[in-house]
């Protein structure tokens, strides 16, 4: 396909010119061929009607002398300098010769009293007709012949015009079909010209349903598609600066405020010593916001490697409850782990995700009650599950969760808060696994879900 | 024991510099690749503490200058965490390496780490004034007295004992005790040490492990 024209157009263009050059040749070549046989039919017509002529006139005459200045012999050839007339004897002497001289009559085989017909391939090229008849003075062959160079010559002429007129044609066609296709795909320019006027400031636009065509639809749909996401994509990016920018300007302003604050006048060491550490616990605020947006944003390009392995869950989970062990026991609360199987997935990230989702469960779980961490598979998926009985989560908050900074109390921001990007994390993780996270909150509590697809690797343990 | 630090940022360069010369270390601070490449080829140093981004001859240009002629301890630091720049650092043959912003707690136990890499023999007693840990037989003992440890109690004990008088972020005692490699803001192990200052401090009237504020923990006797 690369020698092809990259221009639609012309390609169109190019197949149209080709696709009537073959028909064109085939329809000469069709009106050829009739013509060449309707002349061939019509000369043999007329080389029979000769012989039965002269068959008459030998009737006719007493011998072939009174045959010879008889003029109506003569009168037909007059004039016709490529017709021949041979009348031969038994002995196959020429008796009668009329026409160019100079060709020797060539050998036939004896016809039986009936027509017989004969193209001579040599040169001059013949068409003969020819019989035998009784005559006065015994058997006589008569033949009549015609020079075929002429009809050759009329035939020549004729192909030449023919070629012509088919080249012409397909040159016609390419014009026509360049055209037809410059018209025809005016659409897809137009469609092009109005997508290009959609830029980054007004991405909300959509290409038109309006007098579009029905193979177009598929394109602009996909292109309105793509502008959809980009622009879901763009407001959720700006969105985030945003955020970002926000995030950042609280630790900042703690940071500005107090340290100017104490710099205003001369203070003890210890009162400096307290500015610092507080300072520090703002600076490990705004590392810990890097670090966890740079996990984000990797985490979010495809690209980003998974190493799976098969991860024993129980295990897994032990080593969590164990670490959130003494935190949960200041809280009053209980940390039950029934988690089994063996699932192939990324040991880190999936830690990472479950300890985000215990720690939240241990901020918010109610004092005195367990927090479960457990595992099931349903028709969804392989799914983990954390489980605390806290106070139920607002419905309304519900499909916001997962999003960066998002919080359900905007007034709350608490130094010892995940910065509101611990559930943005964990949805990242499971979209790299090719899962998802849900949560459900009602009066039994709230339970975040790990979602693996079941085409996930997964054994259950034999022993539990 | 002369550390060389190569560092453009002046404000990162003075005080690396500093606490390395307060935990008792003679420094010398490059701030150019040129000056660093010079320094290297007339000094002989223990440790070179390297920032990838250079003016001039980088991090990496000097750091493939340093292991052609030798076999000195290299760290180096770097804002770029990408996977690719820590495995290209490595296989240049750097030690070790730390993505900033670091703690400072845990750059100078990196740099204590590398400084006696090799030298040290993992103890199978470790005792520091009236405590004492016994690896082996896992059993711990104060002024005598037989204490009763988690699985967990006992790793952190036994890695604030080993790393006696070095102050230990709370991120490398996630680490290393509970291999938690990510930084959760939960105060995990402010709750686990405060458990374990319960049972071994306490009792006592000396106190061994010691808060040290904005920066982590540290386990010694104190006069």
């Amino acid at each position: 396909m690369t020698r092809w024209p990259r221009s639609l157009s012309q390609r169109l263009a190019l197949m149209f010119a080709l696709g009537s050059a073959v028909l064109l040749g085939a329809i000469c070549m069709y009106l050829y061929d009739s013509l060449a046989r309707e002349i061939a039919w019509r000369d043999d017509q007329a080389l029979a009607g000769r012989i039965e002529r002269m068959r008459a006139l030998i009737d006719e005459s007493a011998d072939l002398e009174a045959l010879r200045r008889r003029p109506r012999l003569y009168d037909n050839m007059l004039g016709n300098r490529d017709s021949l007339l041979w009348i031969l004897d038994d002995a196959g002497q020429v008796r009668i010769a009329v026409g160019p001289s100079g060709i020797a009559v060539p050998q036939l085989l004896p016809s039986d009293g009936r027509i017989a017909l004969r193209t001579i391939e040599g040169t001059p090229a013949l068409r003969l007709a020819w019989t035998r008849v009784a005559a006065a003075e015994g058997h006589l062959t008569l033949i009549a012949g015609r020079l075929l160079a002429e009809r050759e010559q009329m035939l020549g002429a004729y192909r030449l015009r023919l070629g012509l007129a088919l080249a012409a044609g397909a040159v016609l066609a390419y014009l026509l079909g360049l055209a037809i296709a410059v018209r025809g795909l005016r659409p897809v320019r137009d469609l092009a010209t109005r997508a290009a006027a959609i830029d980054v400031r007004h991405l909300s636009q959509r290409l038109d349903t309006a007098g579009s065509l029905r193979e177009l639809d598929a394109l602009r749909d996909a292109l309105n598609g793509m502008l959809a996401r980009l622009e879901a994509g763009f407001a959720q990016l700006a969105r985030f600066s945003e955020d970002l920018a926000h995030e950042m300007r609280t630790p900042l302003n703690n940071l500005m405020g107090q340290t100017q604050q104490a710099l205003s006048r001369a203070r003890t060491a210890e009162d400096y010593q307290n500015l610092l550490v507080s300072n520090q616990e703002e600076y490990e605020r705004l590392a810990r916001m890097i670090d966890s947006m740079l996990f984000l944003a990797r985490t979010e390009q495809t690209a980003a490697a998974l190493v799976r392995v098969p991860v024993a869950l129980q295990e897994l989970g032990d080593q969590l409850c164990e670490y959130f062990e003494g935190l949960a026991e200041e809280r009053d609360m209980r940390l039950l782990n029934t988690a089994r199987g063996t699932l192939a997935a990324d040991r880190e990230l999936l830690r990472r995700a479950l300890a985000n989702l215990l720690a939240n469960s241990l901020r918010y779980g109610e004092p005195g009650t367990p927090i479960t961490l457990s595992s099931a598979v349903s028709a969804q998926g392989i799914e983990i599950a954390v489980h605390n009985l806290g106070p139920a989560i607002g419905a309304e908050h519900l499909p916001h969760l997962f999003e960066r900074f998002y919080r359900c109390d905007p007034s709350r921001q608490g130094a010892g808060e995940s910065g509101g990007l611990g559930l943005a994390i964990v949805r990242s993780i499971m979209q790299l696994h090719g899962g998802d996270v849900r949560v459900e909150s009602g009066a039994e509590g709230t339970r975040f879900v790990l979602i693996f697809p079941l085409s996930t690797k997964f054994v259950v343990d034999s022993s539990s | 024991m002369t550390i060389l630090i190569v560092e453009d940022e002046d404000k990162t360069a003075d005080y690396l510099r500093k606490g390395l010369q307060e935990a008792g270390y003679p420094v010398q601070v490059a701030s150019t690749g040129h000056e660093g490449r010079q320094l290297i080829a007339q000094e002989r140093y223990e440790l070179v503490v390297l920032d990838v981004m250079l003016p001039g001859v980088d991090g990496w240009e000097l750091l493939r200058l340093l292991r052609r002629t030798s076999g000195i301890p290299v760290m180096f630091l770097t804002a770029r965490d990408a996977i690719e720049d820590r495995v290209k650092g490595l296989e240049l043959g750097a030690d070790d390496y730390l993505v900033k912003p670091f703690s400072y707690a845990e750059f100078l136990a990196r740099v204590r780490t590398l400084l006696r890499r090799g030298s040290v023999r993992e103890s199978e007693r470790l005792q520091v004034a009236d405590l004492e840990l016994d690896l082996l037989r896992r059993r711990v003992t104060r002024a005598g007295e037989r204490i009763e440890l988690t699985n967990k109690e006992f790793a952190l004990l036994h890695l604030l004992l080993g790393r006696e008088g070095e102050v230990l972020s709370r991120t490398t005692i996630a680490s290393q005790v509970w291999q938690m490699n990510f930084d959760s803001d939960t105060n995990v192990v402010d709750v686990a040490i405060r458990r374990l200052r319960a049972k071994i401090d306490d009792p006592h009237p000396v106190k061994l492990i010691h808060t040290v504020r904005g920066v982590g923990y540290v386990l010694e006797a104190r006069a």
